[in-house]
């Protein structure tokens, strides 16, 4: 073989090494197996010349990670607003620059993406109620229109309620009420839902197992969980309330990502038509951004652009974010922690509201049970929030004076709700 | 038929017993047609399939046929062991993480790993699929690697650089061993009445070896993730009553050939029961050996880390804990596994489904996929003792021709050898994994063509179904497809 024949040769052979290579393209996702399976096999079928590389990392994990020098990483792709903003604001992501069009950066009143445009909402998910029709008929419960609906007393041991400090989609819903009710009325319609309810304290499960088998009879949850339970066979529906809150997950591409082109490559697939319709697939279930694809909907799937058109909920995704912590830790002291005594309080406010509703007594026993030990001023408080996020021997000692405080006033709430019932305190 | 009888006394009721009958009788005329033989035959068959067998095992299996069938805890599972259950089943839907992590229970990810979480490769507790091409990556999908020779146990000998396992990927500075690419070669058969299938055969090659090039005699078999429904079950029958399986008394040509294998808890050589060679002796090693071997995670049955001494960088990678997988959560895993029921048989009483199952026996495919087994006393999880079971397996290791062979010997199986695996629930794989394969390596993309590629000891039954009428077949997969 001459030299010539020789390089030719190692060229062909060079050429087909190049041609066989894949890239890598390193994604952070806390995203369940759900949904990393359909995407990465739909991905990697539109772009061979990429492999996709899930690192998965819970939010507050990633966020450490991230934080570590070298973090190989190209895209952030998962449902954690509060860690997309903070990225944003440490200069973590480059501008997107990306095809947008057609990705409104609002669903009604409620913000969805960066409006600087370095994290856009790749998915969104609405808040609402699963409830187990026969189950409801078999007590005599109307189906639930409203989040006030579950405060009837009738309502007692039929609800399940997730912890917002254990249940990663829960702090949204919680100040979805706090800020749609307001902060004093928000607190008092979740402590009465809580009073009916049972706690949760893992996200998707208590749906399907719960509520799917017909044990409690209404579970406050996000509607994926239960579209996809319903989609594979639970004996369930889903209702949104009158105003919906959303969730939405983001995409955004790292300033550092080594692999660019492969980064935008799947940035841009998870925002088009393809990556938007397969939120459609049965074991997902989520709701797509880009409004056109809504036209190839499922029978029945909610389309948050419709329903935006009929009520709008103003929600500051700002103002959500940063109090998250502590309004984790006041659901923990209010709720999680008295939930006995909350029963108890309740039951006996209610009971007393059918004998003597008049009873002055009963206002002030309403004025314990809603004693809050944050008000909405103070809860907006920046050096507050921190304590919280930081958590040091400050945040325990303000929880033990909580405890305190909160276990005197519902004392004196049940104390005379009783009163008036005619029981001894 | 004494010797069948005595040979199945421990396993198999009367009714099985008087189906063993009708199958010898059938199996005897066989080879002749004439109609009183197929009538007398069909009859004995309906009769057996009419008997209320299958409400005696409503208790551990599933009425569930949807997506979520093979997700089913078994109907008497206790309240009180629900959350043990619960904390099972998301340990086995966990996406695990890469140490150093803020979540230490769920870190160990790696050094070296397939992929990061079990139904990754188990959709929906089910089977995996073979890439469709070269550029697919082999999603839940392995290739299990050896050299030649044994290790200290009898078992496949690792390779001293790779191990015993090709893992694609591995945590950021450790390089992944390489990638498996299955390319196809298809060829096409006729069948009795003209119909035509297509069968491809992969063919593996290994590109991006990070750890040196393969010797010439490495030896490799690819398998797909196999379903995990119904192992307990499996687990709960008797040691005697698989052994005694082997002796039993089976048409010409068919043998059966139980595995024993290393336990390593025990430390010594056991009945093999699951895998796709029966190469693992009970579930607790099988998900300790998936833990280590497909995601690098340790746990107190393999608390070491999955390098090679060949493999530095790996070696000196941060490790979650000794072990990653706690004993508690290693029992809870295995818990899960005891108490997935598996799928019962619908469409009992369609005529086509009716006729299939005669046609299955017909066929002989009952020699090896035994219908009806009957567990013993199980202390892990009680409510599967003593129960009658239809799992369509004998768990013994069957010669399945060359076609098959991955001539890759694992302790007593040759590389010729496979074990039965079980039927039930096979008719949902398609709606659980619309891409899922049958078959070790997910050749076959549908339950036909996995029938068509049984040879070896089970040539006869293959050589039947190609000749049966077109109508013939699709009673047989119909029956299949209820199950």
């Amino acid at each position: 073989m001459t030299l010539a024949k020789w390089i030719a040769a190692a060229c062909l052979l060079l050429l087909s090494t190049l041609a066989s290579a894949t890239e890598k393209v390193v994604v952070l996702s806390s995203y369940p197996q759900e949904v990393i399976t359909p995407f990465e096999a739909a991905f990697e079928q539109a772009y061979p010349q990429y492999r996709l590389e899930i690192l998965w990392r819970q939010s507050r994990d990633a966020m450490t990670y991230l934080h570590l020098p070298h973090s190989p990483v190209d895209v952030y792709w998962t449902p954690a607003q509060r860690n997309f903003a903070v990225l944003a604001k440490e200069g973590a992501f480059r501008k997107l620059d990306i095809d947008l069009s057609g990705l409104p950066k609002r669903i009604g009143g409620f913000q969805i993406s960066d409006p600087d445009g370095f994290y856009v909402a790749s998915e969104t998910a609405g808040y609402g109620m699963a409830y187990h029709p026969a189950e409801l008929q078999r007590l005599g419960l109307p189906v639930p229109t409203d989040w006030k609906s579950l405060t009837a007393p009738a309502f007692s041991g039929h609800v399940v309620l997730p912890i917002p400090s254990k249940v990663g989609y829960a702090p949204m819903l919680v100040d979805t009420l706090l800020q749609g009710y307001g902060w004093e009325q928000g607190w008092s319609v979740l402590e009465q839902v809580a009073a009916n309810a049972t706690l949760a304290d893992a996200g998707a499960t208590f749906i399907s197992d719960d509520v799917g088998s017909g044990r409690i009879a209404v579970g406050m949850t996000m509607d994926f969980f239960a579209r996809s339970a319903i989609a594979n066979g639970k004996p369930l529906r889903f209702t949104y309330p009158e105003k919906v809150g959303y969730s939405p997950a983001h995409v955004g591409i790292f300033r550092e990502s080594t692999n660019l082109d492969g980064a935008r490559a799947f940035a841009s697939f998870v925002l088009s038509d393809q990556g938007q319709k397969l939120l459609f697939h049965p074991d997902i279930r989520k709701l797509p951004v880009r409004p056109v694809v809504y036209a190839g909907k499922p029978k029945d799937y909610f389309d948050p652009f419709a329903s935006a058109q009929r009520a709008t909920y103003d929600y500051d995704v700002s103002y959500g974010l940063m109090r998250q912590e502590l309004v984790g830790a006041l659901f923990d002291a209010l709720i999680t922690r008295q939930h006995e005594t909350l029963k108890t309080m309740w039951t006996a406010i209610h009971q007393a509201e059918l004998k003597a509703h008049n009873d002055p007594r009963l206002m002030e026993a309403r004025t314990h049970a809603n004693w809050l030990p944050v008000s909405a001023t103070q809860v907006n408080d920046a050096s507050l929030q921190q304590t919280f996020i930081k958590r040091d021997n400050q945040t325990a000692t303000l929880e033990q004076q909580w405890d305190a405080e909160i276990s005197k006033h519902y004392a004196q709430a049940t104390q005379l709700a009783q009163a008036i019932l005619g029981a001894k305190p | 038929m004494k010797r069948w009888n005595a040979g199945l006394s421990n396993n198999v009721d009367v009714g099985a017993n008087l189906f063993a009958r009708a199958s010898n009788c059938v199996r005897m005329n066989s080879h002749l047609h004439e109609p009183q033989f197929r009538v007398l035959g069909f009859l004995l068959f309906a009769l057996i399939l009419a008997r209320p067998a299958l409400a005696d095992e409503s208790s551990v299996t599933t009425d569930n046929a949807t997506r979520e069938a093979y997700t089913q805890p078994i109907s008497s599972l206790p309240e009180s062991d629900r959350p043990q259950f619960y904390k099972g089943r998301g340990l086995v839907r966990q996406v695990w993480v890469i140490p150093p992590s803020e979540n230490r229970e769920i870190a160990g990810l790696g050094p070296l790993y397939n992929r990061f979480y079990c139904i990754a490769c188990h959709g929906g507790n089910g089977r995996g699929f073979a890439p469709a091409s070269a550029q697919e990556p082999m999603r839940t999908m392995l290739v299990r690697l050896s050299i030649p020779g044994t290790d200290e146990h009898g078992g496949p000998k690792p390779h001293p650089a790779y191990g015993g396992q090709l893992n694609e990927s591995g945590v950021p500075g450790v390089p992944g061993e390489g990638r498996a690419e299955v390319r196809y070669t298809e060829r096409t058969i006729k069948l009795n009445g003209g119909e035509q299938l297509t069968l491809r055969k992969p063919d593996i090659t290994f590109v991006d070896l990070a750890y040196g090039a393969f010797p010439p005699d490495m030896l490799t078999s690819p398998r797909i993730a196999p379903p995990i429904y119904g192992l307990g079950l499996l687990q709960a029958v008797p040691e005697t009553d698989i052994v005694a399986l082997v002796d039993a008394p089976k048409p010409k040509g068919i043998k059966g050939k139980a595995n024993r294998v290393w336990d390593a808890e025990q430390q010594k050589t056991v009945l093999g029961r699951f895998g796709w060679k029966a190469n693992q002796p009970n579930l607790r090693q099988q998900i300790a050996g998936a833990y280590v071997g497909d995601m690098g995670i340790t746990s107190p049955l393999f608390p070491d880390e999955n390098c090679t001494d060949a493999q530095d960088a790996c070696k000196h990678s941060l490790s979650a804990g000794n072990p990653e997988l706690t004993k508690a959560q290693l029992d809870a895993s295995e818990f899960y596994h005891f108490a997935l029921a598996a799928p019962r048989q619908r469409s009992v009483d369609d005529k086509q489904v009716k006729h299939g199952a005669v046609l299955f026996k017909q066929a002989q495919c009952g020699a090896c996929h035994v219908t009806q087994l009957k567990t013993g006393e199980f202390a892990a999880l009680p409510a599967l003792s003593h129960q009658t079971i239809h799992p369509y397996t004998d768990l013994l290791l069957h010669d399945m021709g060359e076609a098959l062979a991955d001539h890759r010997p694992d302790y007593l199986a040759t590389g010729r050898e496979w074990r039965t695996p079980p039927l039930w629930g096979i008719g949902l794989a398609q709606k659980v994994e619309p891409r899922a394969g049958f078959l070790h390596d997910g050749r076959a993309r549908s339950l036909l063509e996995a029938v068509l590629w049984h040879d070896g000891e089970a040539a006869q039954a293959a050589k039947a179904v190609k000749a049966m009428s077109a109508a013939d077949r699709q009673s047989l997969i119909g029956f299949l497809e209820s199950l």
